[in-house]
């Protein structure tokens, strides 16, 4: 069993903040396959959030497969959440050292490079949903 | 509900059976007392002796001693006896004025009032429930104010139609209290707040008694007339009888009022100088008489019954108002 | 879907003075609806017309239907907590849950005893000399207790430390989980609304400035910061809440409608940024003049 904290300064929704903790549970095996998460009423008691920001939460975490919830029960664990292998991880790390010694050849500070990381993925993804939303909705 | 009255209110009436029992701690000894002396002085004897038409002067002189002696020992007493006519306003102060307006003060209306209760049965069972007990206090002290103060009206002379006399035994205090509570609860009604509906308990009780007692009462009923020759009249013309005087003078033959206020008699006739004629009779002339207006004694219980009925009455519409008006309370 | 509460041009007048007016609203079911709004605005009065203390001036308010006004049917359906919690102060804890057994048709006494109970609250102490949280946990256990439908709250942590008013927020989320209670809770503090509602209404100067679902509101509103603007129509903004200039840039609180001109950098908003622009929006404005300084 895991639990949950919020973040009262973060700007991040609290569904969201429940998600993502879930998420990185799953990642660093803390959750597996086949365990509990908090009831709701526990969550909503011990963090003083509505219970519906909770079950919004496990909802969405279930459409995406991760946890299934049994009525009567609780919400279960389906299946967890491993990123890619760790090889291809290793060969995206090298990728990414190679271009920070050219950012730094360039000139870029570390403030520099998180900035232009973050703006470059913020935009990609924003491209990449404008791409994709006509098609879902054809 | 009853419960939650009970409940509520069982120390305002631990406080008042307290009060009562100082009060008869003291009464009881003191009305004892009273008893006992008027019995050894055979006071009960010497009124019958004093009131008679023609006294005899041998056992005048030691019974008014003897009354005197009462007097002297025991009118300090009635004082105590004021204490009595304020227990009704005591009643409606602190027993009536806070029913609802503490309620709304402390905003634990808003509690009770979101219950599952509506507010109205709410308002029922408690002025209910407070008037009874109110009812209940004001029977014991009033009979008990009767049996105390018999002494002190017959040693005095003291009519018993007098202000104060008539106020506070038999059957009036009962009314009195009873419309105390609730002229306090219509104005804890009216203006929840407990300051207001005291001040309004307070002013409107000692105004509508004294406006009643000095205005109405004389009138309940139709005064009667008559008239008691001043030939042959010894002492107070009257004065044994009970009667309530409302007014009283000296005419003459006529029936023209000469002496607004006053009654005469002749006085012993051993008194005055021989062959001489009544004085009073030589001042106004032959014929003159005593006139008075008043109300006869035996209207004493009507006469309270009447008084009750109207503040009973008074305080149904006032009850009446504040139910009614309870739904608006904020 | 179900409305638990419902009014219609619903006005209260003391006096002269409005102290709620033009108020129409529709509370659904199953919603834990938070009711904003600066002191004064008309927080309490809005409460006390829903669960019939007072009568309306102007317009209709029904509780499930009914009009709450003089009429003790509706009772059993609401559990009201008053501000500053008022309890007959020389009762035990444990006689105002006998109370309420005699007060009420419907009374889960277990139930508050339990809760009383879990949360150490001594019972044969008379309740005005419990702490403040205390009370406040007795005043909820009691009204819970009714079973109501709709649980309408007024200020009930206002007065109370952080961590009574954390330990009160906590027991209110963990039992409406349990009974699916409907809640209106008033408040001034809008941390503890963000967490707790999914509904809002906010309430200014007597009037509703904006009601509706906590995520349909932050979905619709945006902070807008570009060149200075002088009030024409901007592209994809719907109104303009609340605009602030300096002598070059516009900062704009907006409702939205569509795609926003390119020329405005466009931020998400938090409920607490929506909410202050609405409330600061209905400010009544002070002029210099008033205080009589050099503007």
């Amino acid at each position: 069993m895991i639990e949950f904290v919020l973040d009262a300064r973060s700007k991040v929704n609290t569904y969201v903040q429940l998600i993502q903790q879930v998420k990185q549970a799953l990642r660093v095996g803390l959750l597996v396959p086949g365990d509990q998460l908090p009831k709701v009423r526990d969550v909503a008691q011990s963090l003083a959030i509505n219970p519906n920001t909770v079950l919004k939460a496990y909802r969405e975490l279930e459409i995406e497969g991760l946890v299934e919830g049994r009525p009567g029960v609780g919400t279960f664990v389906r299946r967890t959440l491993g990123g890619p292998p760790v090889a291809d991880q290793a060969e995206l790390r090298a990728d990414l050292v190679a271009w920070l010694g050219r950012a730094r050849a360039a000139g870029l500070s570390p403030e520099d490079v998180i900035a232009l990381v973050e703006t470059t993925l913020r935009a990609t993804l924003a491209a990449e949903a404008v791409r994709t939303q006509p098609a879902s909705a054809g | 509900m009853i419960w939650l009255t009970w409940r509520q209110h069982r120390r305002q009436a631990l406080f008042t059976l307290v009060a009562l029992l100082a009060l008869a701690a003291l009464m009881i000894p003191t009305g004892l007392m009273m008893r006992a002396s008027y019995a050894d002085k055979g006071l009960a004897e010497c009124l019958r002796v004093l009131n008679a038409v023609q006294p005899d002067p041998g056992r005048a002189g030691p019974c008014s001693r003897a009354l005197n002696q009462f007097a002297d020992q025991f009118n300090s007493m009635s004082l105590l006896g004021v204490l009595f006519l304020v227990l009704p306003l005591i009643v409606g102060l602190f027993w009536g004025a806070p029913l609802v307006a503490r309620e709304v003060e402390q905003g634990t209306h808003r509690f009770a009032w979101t219950q599952g209760i509506g507010r109205r049965q709410w308002a029922l069972v408690k002025f209910g429930f407070v008037a009874v007990v109110a009812v209940l206090v004001a029977v014991v002290y009033g009979l008990g104010m009767s049996w105390w103060v018999a002494p002190l009206t017959g040693a005095a002379q003291q009519n018993r139609f007098d202000v104060f006399f008539f106020d506070m035994q038999g059957v009036t205090p009962i009314g009195y209290t009873l419309f105390a509570v609730a002229l306090g609860i219509c104005a804890g009604v009216y203006w929840p707040r407990m300051m207001p509906a005291m001040a309004v308990t307070l002013g409107g009780f000692i105004g509508l008694r004294i406006l009643l007692t000095v205005l109405a009462r004389p009138h309940y009923l139709p005064l009667e007339t008559r008239a008691i020759p001043i030939e042959g009249t010894i002492g107070e013309p009257g004065g044994a009888s009970g009667d309530w005087i409302i007014d009283k003078g000296i005419r003459d033959a006529g029936g023209t009022m000469v002496l607004p206020g006053a009654q005469a008699a002749c006085g012993a006739e051993s008194a005055r100088p021989a062959g001489g004629r009544c004085p009073p009779l030589e001042e106004f002339g032959e014929g003159a008489y005593n006139w008075q207006l008043f109300q006869p004694a035996d209207r004493f219980w009507l006469f309270q019954g009447i008084e009750s009925g109207i503040f009973v009455a008074l305080a149904a519409v006032l009850l009446y108002l504040a139910v009614r008006r309870i739904r608006r309370v904020a | 879907m179900d409305v638990a509460l419902e009014t219609e041009q619903l006005g209260k007048r003391y006096g002269k003075r409005w102290a709620l007016q033009d108020c129409s609203l529709r509370l659904p079911t199953g919603r834990i609806v938070g009711l904003v709004g600066p002191n004064g605005a008309g927080k309490s009065t809005l409460l006390h017309l829903a669960v019939g203390l007072l009568r309306p001036d102007a317009g209709e308010v029904r509780l499930f239907g009914r009009s709450p006004y003089d009429n003790p049917a509706v009772l059993p359906d609401i559990g009201f907590v008053a501000q500053d919690t008022p309890l007959y102060r020389d009762f035990t804890a444990a006689e105002l849950v006998q109370l309420g057994g005699r007060m009420n048709r419907r009374w889960d006494a277990a139930l508050a005893r339990e809760r009383l109970a879990q949360l150490g609250i001594p019972p044969k102490l008379p309740v005005g000399r419990l702490s403040g949280g205390q009370r406040a946990q007795v005043a909820l256990a009691l009204a819970l207790a009714k079973r109501p439908r709709l649980l309408l709250l007024d200020e009930p942590v206002a007065s109370l430390d952080p961590l009574a008013r954390r330990e009160f927020l906590q027991s209110l989320m963990g039992s409406v989980t349990d009974s699916g209670t409907t809640v209106l809770l008033s408040s001034h503090l809008l941390a503890d609304l963000e967490r707790t509602c999914d509904h809002l209404v906010v309430l200014h100067s007597s009037r509703v400035r904006l009601a509706g679902a906590v995520d349909d509101l932050v979905d619709a509103h945006r902070q807008l910061v570009g060149p200075r603007h002088i009030g024409e129509p901007i592209a994809g903004v719907g109104t303009v809440v609340r605009a602030r200039h300096t002598d070059r840039q516009s900062t704009l609180l907006a409702r939205i409608d569509g795609v926003v001109d390119p020329e405005w950098t466009v931020h998400d908003v938090t409920l607490e940024d929506v909410i202050l622009g609405y409330l600061a929006d209905g400010e009544t404005t002070v002029t210099r003049t008033d205080w009589e300084v050099p503007a």
